[in-house]
C-alpha cells in the first residue's frame, strides 16, 4: 500500500505545483494591462486624484510580487477580494452560483455515466454492424455541434412547441427537489447530449481495444460463454480506462457548462464569468478562472488516481 | 388512420422483407428495428412523430443521393491516382467534401451570391421570408440569407487563420523539440502540460477580457502579431541556422522583416478585435498541435533512416524537411482538420457569448445569439446558423474520420 500512497502523493503534488502555476498566469495576465487595473477601470478621462485613490484602495502602490502573494493567500482562504463594478465580496457572489453550477453538472452526470458507459459496451460488442454505423454517426453528428445549437432545439421543441419543460432554469428560494429537477431539466438534457457522445465514443474505442488482446481470444477458444468473457476477463481490465473517460468527461462538462448557461440564463459560476468578462471586472475573472482550473486539474487528477488504484501495472513505473 | 399512414407502414413493411428475402442482413435489421420504433412512436407521438421520422429519412437519402453523385463527379474530374484514392471513401466522406465545397464556393463569392451588403438594412425588424429575403430579416432589418453568406466568409476565414497559425507555431516547435531533444524538449513539453490545463474556452475569456475593450487597436493588435512572428520565425531561425553565427544574422534580419510584413498583412485584411481573437486562438490550441507533432516526429527521429541521414552530414533542416515532414504528413493533416473544428466551434462559442467576432460584421455564432428571441415564437430562425456550423464541423469531422483510417494504424 506504501507505494501507493506515494504515487498518489506524487501526483496531487504535481497538480498543485500546475495549480500554483496557472495562478501565476491568471495573476499576472491581468498586470499585462498598459498602465494598470485603476485605469482600466475609469477610463482615459480619469483624474489623478481619483486614480491615486482607487490605487491606494486596492493597494496597487505595492509591488506586483507582494500583491500577488495577498491575493494567493486570500484565494487559498476563498476571499478573492471585492468586485471593481458592483463592489461587493467576490466569492459570496461567486459562492452560491458556483454551488448552481456544480448542481447542474452532477445533474447531467448522473444521467450521463451510466446511459453512456452501457450504450458504449453495447455499441462496442456490436461493432462494424449497421447499429455501429448509425451510432457512430449520431454520436459524431451530437459532437461538433455547439452546444447553444442543441440547447435552442431543445427549447424549441420541448418548451416552446410543446410546453412540457420551462425554457429558462430560473432558481427561487425554497424551491423542493422535485422542482429544482425539472426546471434545470432541459439545460442539463442539453449537457448529457454532448457528453454521452463523447464518452460513448471513447467507451467503444476501449472496449474495441481491449476485446482484441490475446488474453480474451484466449477465453473464447477455451469456451467460455460470452457473457463470462465479458464479466470475469474484459470488466476487470475495463475499469481504469472506463474510469478515466469518466473523469475526462466531467472535466468536459466544466467548459460546457458556460454556454448551457447563458443559453438558459442559469444564475452559475460560468455566467458569472462570461459578465465579468464584458464588463472587464477583474477580480470574478481570476476568481472564476482560477476555479474552473482547479476544478479541471482535480478532474484530471482523479482521473489519474483512478487509474493507477485500478490497473497494478501503472504503479510500477518503467 | 390516414393514407400516410397506411403508406408509411406499408413502404417498411415491404422493404424489410425484401431486404430479408435478398440476404441483405443489415439492411433488413435497420429497416425492421425502424418499424418497431415507429409502432411505438405512432402510439406516443401521433402522426406528426411518423411524418417526422419520414421527413428525416427523406433528408438522409437525398444527402446519400448528393454524396454519391458528388464522389462520382470527383472521380470523374481527378486525376487516375486521386480516382483511385477517392473510390475508397464512403459515402459519408464524400458528404463532407461536397459540404466544404459549397461553404468555400459561399465564402470566396459571398459579394456576388449575396443579395444585399452584409450590414444593409433593407426592411423593418423580425420581417417574414418573401421573394426578396429567403429567410426572413433579423433584428435591425437585414437580410438573412444575406448574412448567411457573408457569415461562410467571415467565420471560416477567421477560424482558418487560427487555425494556420496554432499549426505553424505548434508543428514548428514540435518538430524542432523531436530532433533537438533535451532541455529545450523538456521545457517546451512542460509548458504546453501547463497551457492544455487551463481549459481552453476558460484561457480564451481570460485572455479577452484583458486584450478586450480599449487594447483592441491597430498599435496593440501590430506588435501582438509582431511578437508571435519573431516567435515562430525564431523557431525558424533555430532550425535553420544551427549554431553558425553568419546565417543567425542573416535569419534574424529577413525574420524582422517577415514579421512585419506579415502583421501589416494581417492588419489589412482583418479588423483588431478578430486579430486578437486570432491569436488568443493560435495560443490556446498549438500545445495540442506540439504534443501531437512532437510524438509523430518522435517515432520517426528514432528510425534507422533518419540515423543514415545524420551519419552522412545532413543539416537538421534537411532532416525536417526532407525526412520527418514527409512522413508524419499523413497524421498531421488529419490533425489540422480536428484542430480546425475545435477552433471553429470555440470561436463560434465566444461570438455567441458576444465576446468574439463584433458586430456589424456577419459571424453566425454572434447571429444566434441576435435572433434568439424569435425562439420564444416558435421560430427556427435562429436555428439556421448554429446549423449552419454544427454542419461544417460535421462534414470536416467526416472527411478527417475517412483520412484517419485510411493513413494510419489508428482503427476508428
Amino acid at each position: 500500500m506504501g507505494d501507493i500512497l506515494g504515487l498518489v502523493a506524487k501526483r496531487l503534488g504535481l497538480g498543485l505545483v500546475i495549480l500554483l502555476i496557472i495562478s501565476v498566469i491568471i495573476f499576472f495576465m491581468v498586470e499585462l494591462l498598459p498602465g494598470d487595473i485603476a485605469q482600466a477601470v475609469l477610463g482615459q478621462g480619469a483624474t489623478p486624484e481619483n486614480l491615486a485613490a482607487l490605487r491606494r484602495e486596492m493597494g496597487l502602490d505595492q509591488p506586483a510580487i507582494v500583491r500577488y502573494l495577498t491575493w494567493l493567500k486570500g484565494a487559498v482562504m476563498l476571499d478573492f477580494g471585492n468586485s471593481i463594478v458592483t463592489g461587493a465580496s467576490v466569492s459570496q457572489t461567486i459562492g452560491t452560483r458556483f454551488a448552481n453550477t456544480l448542481f447542474l453538472a452532477a445533474y447531467a452526470a448522473a444521467i450521463a455515466v451510466p446511459v453512456s458507459i452501457i450504450l458504449g459496451v453495447l455499441v462496442a460488442l456490436a461493432r462494424n454492424s449497421i447499429f455501429d454505423r448509425v451510432a457512430n454517426v449520431v454520436t459524431l453528428t451530437s459532437i461538433s455541434s455547439p452546444e447553444f445549437f442543441l440547447g435552442y432545439i431543445l427549447i424549441l421543441y420541448l418548451a416552446v412547441k410543446t410546453g412540457m419543460f420551462p425554457a429558462i432554469a430560473s432558481l427561487r428560494e425554497g424551491m423542493d427537489f422535485g422542482e429544482l429537477l425539472y426546471r434545470t431539466f432541459l439545460p442539463a438534457l442539453t449537457l448529457v447530449l454532448v457528453v454521452t457522445a463523447h464518452m460513448m465514443r471513447m467507451t467503444r474505442a476501449t472496449i474495441i481495444n481491449l476485446l482484441a488482446s490475446p488474453y480474451i481470444e484466449m477465453a473464447r477458444l477455451k469456451g467460455t460463454p460470452p457473457w463470462k468473457v465479458i464479466v470475469k476477463h474484459a470488466l476487470p481490465n475495463a475499469w481504469a480506462p472506463i474510469i478515466n473517460v469518466v473523469a475526462l468527461n466531467l472535466a468536459y462538462l466544466i467548459t460546457g457548462v458556460v454556454l448551457v448557461e447563458v443559453v438558459f440564463v442559469y444564475p452559475g459560476i460560468g455566467q458569472a464569468l462570461v459578465d465579468a468578462v464584458s464588463k472587464r471586472d477583474f477580480p470574478v475573472v481570476q476568481a472564476a478562472c482560477l476555479i474552473f482550473a482547479a476544478t479541471f486539474i482535480l478532474l484530471n487528477l482523479a482521473a489519474d488516481v483512478g487509474a493507477i488504484l485500478t490497473n497494478p501495472r501503472l504503479r510500477h513505473p518503467k | 388512420m390516414s393514407v400516410f399512414v397506411i403508406l408509411y407502414y406499408t413502404l417498411l413493411l415491404g422493404a424489410s422483407c425484401l431486404a430479408a428475402w435478398f440476404n441483405k442482413r443489415s439492411a433488413f435489421l435497420l429497416i425492421f428495428s425502424l418499424t418497431l420504433v415507429s409502432f411505438v412512436l405512432g402510439i406516443v407521438g401521433g402522426v406528426a412523430a411518423l411524418r417526422f421520422v419520414a421527413i428525416s429519412a427523406g433528408l438522409l437519402a437525398l444527402a446519400a443521393m448528393v454524396a454519391y453523385a458528388f464522389r462520382e463527379f470527383l472521380i470523374a474530374i481527378a486525376s487516375h491516382n486521386m480516382a483511385k484514392e477517392l473510390r475508397t471513401a464512403p459515402l459519408t466522406a464524400a458528404f463532407g467534401m461536397f459540404v466544404i465545397f459549397t461553404y468555400a464556393i459561399a465564402g470566396i463569392f459571398a459579394p456576388w451570391i449575396a443579395p444585399f451588403g452584409e450590414a444593409q438594412v433593407i426592411s423593418s425588424a423580425f420581417a417574414p421570408a418573401d421573394e426578396t429575403m429567403l429567410l426572413g430579416a433579423d433584428q435591425l432589418g437585414r437580410d438573412m440569407f444575406s448574412r448567411m453568406i457573408y457569415g461562410a466568409r467571415n467565420t471560416v476565414a477567421l477560424a482558418l487563420a487560427g487555425t494556420v497559425l496554432a499549426f505553424v507555431l505548434g508543428a514548428m516547435a514540435g518538430l524542432l523539440a523531436a530532433t533537438t531533444g533535451g532541455i529545450f524538449d523538456q521545457f517546451l513539453g512542460r509548458m504546453s502540460d501547463v497551457i492544455m490545463s487551463i481549459p481552453s474556452l476558460i484561457f480564451a475569456l481570460l485572455m479577452l477580457s484583458i486584450f478586450g475593450g480599449e487594447l483592441a487597436n491597430d498599435t496593440t493588435s501590430f506588435w501582438l502579431l509582431s511578437g508571435f512572428a519573431v516567435l515562430v520565425g525564431l523557431l525558424f531561425v533555430t532550425a535553420v541556422a544551427e549554431g553558425n553565427v553568419l546565417s543567425w544574422v542573416i535569419g534574424l534580419a529577413i525574420m524582422a522583416g517577415a514579421a512585419i510584413a506579415f502583421a501589416g498583412g494581417f492588419l489589412v485584411i482583418f479588423n483588431p478585435s478578430e486579430i486578437i481573437l486570432i491569436l488568443v486562438v493560435a495560443v490556446i490550441y498549438s500545445p495540442r498541435v506540439f504534443r501531437l507533432t512532437r510524438a509523430v516526429a518522435g517515432n520517426v527521429v528514432v528510425m534507422d533512416y533518419i540515423e543514415a541521414a545524420k551519419l552522412r552530414g545532413e543539416r537538421r533542416w534537411y532532416l525536417i524537411r526532407r525526412e520527418i515532414l514527409p512522413n508524419s504528413a499523413a497524421p498531421l493533416v488529419a490533425e489540422f482538420g480536428l484542430e480546425f473544428c475545435f477552433v471553429f466551434l470555440l470561436i463560434a462559442g465566444l461570438s455567441f457569448l458576444g465576446l468574439g467576432i463584433q458586430p456589424p460584421t456577419a459571424d453566425w455564432g454572434s447571429m444566434v445569439r441576435e435572433n434568439a428571441t424569435l425562439i420564444s415564437f416558435g421560430e427556427l430562425t435562429p436555428l439556421i446558423p448554429a446549423a449552419a456550423i454544427a454542419l461544417l464541423t460535421v462534414a470536416v469531422n467526416f472527411v478527417v474520420d475517412w483520412m484517419l483510417y485510411r493513413s494510419s494504424g489508428l482503427k476508428v
